[in-house]
């Protein structure tokens, strides 16, 4: 194993000569990837299938510099959108996936819960927006969020596994308070479904509309504040 | 090697990779039933180092009462498969950016840093419990669940990095 290592290692040095080359621990790490791919399967395929995902979830993430804080931030900062249209889009494409899965599963019949049940609908109240805004400021000024900082780390940055730690501690703090908080606020919030009140159908293409409104509000903001573009 | 470097040297754009996390979203809800989410795996990860150190965090409120979906009753946190996802994430980054050959350690630059880190984080995290969810499960995943949170959360994150961003811009830069 190590001596096809070490081969792969001169082969690839011969190709980029600036910088030496990781490609043999990206090598490494692929090896210990699908390890423990073949490990998870063992508990469940369930779980192999997150593995997996995660993986590519992961790779997608560092390759496009896929950034959730930044695309809030840099509207404001530098008057760029380029990373908030993305997000869009890929609302508008989660939309559509969601509902077909949701159709594919109900095989036509008139029981239409799975995105209720399974998916993240949750209580909205004054809760909702206080976390938003803990979370939105947080976000900023540690310089990455949830998956920006899972991302980070494996690109080297230590800052960033302080701010992972951070983020467990205020996580399990907030977990804690939680009874506090449900008691105060949340209990007395409704959980709003929008297809309770809308037909599904009219629901998906009302969401899709408004994405579409934003996306190209977005586009129009860009064209007229971003520092790149002029 | 034009399509290697195509794919692991040139950075993808922002389209593709919206395009991409969006149907690993939704191929993640086809095949196990759940949709991404960041947060959850992490207080799974906490409650359970607290466990260890001798706390009995599976009593708490939230997991006697808001457990349900998230892991079953009899499992230890352990099992919550989120974790594993989390820990794929950063695996994946890193092959990644080791296949770019751009790996680098990034020291931590002043005390200042480590502090806007520490607090930044803490209050993420903390946030993430009062509004369900963090940038992915509160938003990337409740928008398109048709939950009016998402959209609340989303706009009220939009105001929180406003106030972030007059912060950074105050006190870091």
């Amino acid at each position: 194993m190590s001596k096809a290592i070490e081969e792969l290692k001169l082969k690839r040095q011969g190709q980029f000569k600036k910088r030496s080359s990781q490609v043999p621990c990206g090598m490494i790490c692929i090896v210990l990837a699908v390890a423990i791919y073949a490990l998870s399967l063992q508990i469940s395929t369930n779980h192999s299938t997150f593995w997996i995902i995660g993986i590519l979830i992961g790779v997608t993430l560092q390759r496009s510099k896929f950034c959730f804080s930044a695309s809030f931030r840099d509207p404001v900062l530098v008057g760029s959108t380029s990373l908030l249209k993305a997000i869009i889009l890929a609302l508008i494409i989660s939309t559509i996936g969601f509902v077909a899965i949701e159709y594919s599963n109900s095989g036509g019949s008139e029981s239409l819960d799975w995105i209720k049940t399974m998916g993240q609908v949750h209580p909205v109240g004054i809760h909702t927006a206080i976390g938003a805004i803990l979370f939105g400021a947080g976000m900023v000024i540690a310089g990455g969020c949830a998956s920006g900082f899972l991302m980070r780390m494996g690109e080297g940055f230590l800052l960033q596994i302080v701010v992972f730690f951070a983020f467990m501690m205020g996580a399990v703090i907030g977990t804690w308070h939680f009874e506090f908080w449900d008691k105060v606020l949340i209990s007395n919030s409704p959980t709003i479904f929008i297809p309770d009140y809308v037909a599904l159908p009219f629901a998906t293409i009302g969401q899709v509309i408004i994405l579409l409104f934003l996306y190209f509000l977005a586009d129009w903001y860009d064209k007229k504040n971003s520092i790149m573009s002029m | 090697m034009k399509i290697y470097n195509k794919i692991f040297k040139n950075p993808w754009t922002y389209r593709t990779g919206a395009v991409l996390l969006a149907t690993f979203n939704i191929l993640l809800f086809y095949t196990t039933g759940r949709m991404w989410r960041v947060t959850n795996g992490i207080v799974s990860i906490g409650a359970f180092i607290l466990e260890k150190i001798g706390l009995e965090p599976s009593k708490w409120y939230y997991f006697t009462t808001y457990r349900n979906i998230d892991i079953k009753t009899s499992e230890s946190f352990l099992a919550n498969p989120y974790i594993l996802l989390n820990l794929a994430i950063i695996l994946g980054a890193l092959i990644s950016v080791l296949l770019a050959s751009e790996f680098k350690w990034k020291k931590i630059k002043s005390k200042k840093q480590l502090g806007f880190a520490l607090l930044g984080g803490v209050m993420m995290g903390y946030g993430t419990r009062l509004s369900f969810g963090c940038n992915i499960g509160g938003y990337f995943s409740a928008i398109p669940s048709f939950s009016l949170h998402g959209w609340v959360f989303a706009f009220f994150m939009l105001v929180g990095a406003w106030v972030g961003s007059k912060i950074l811009v105050r006190y870091l830069l």
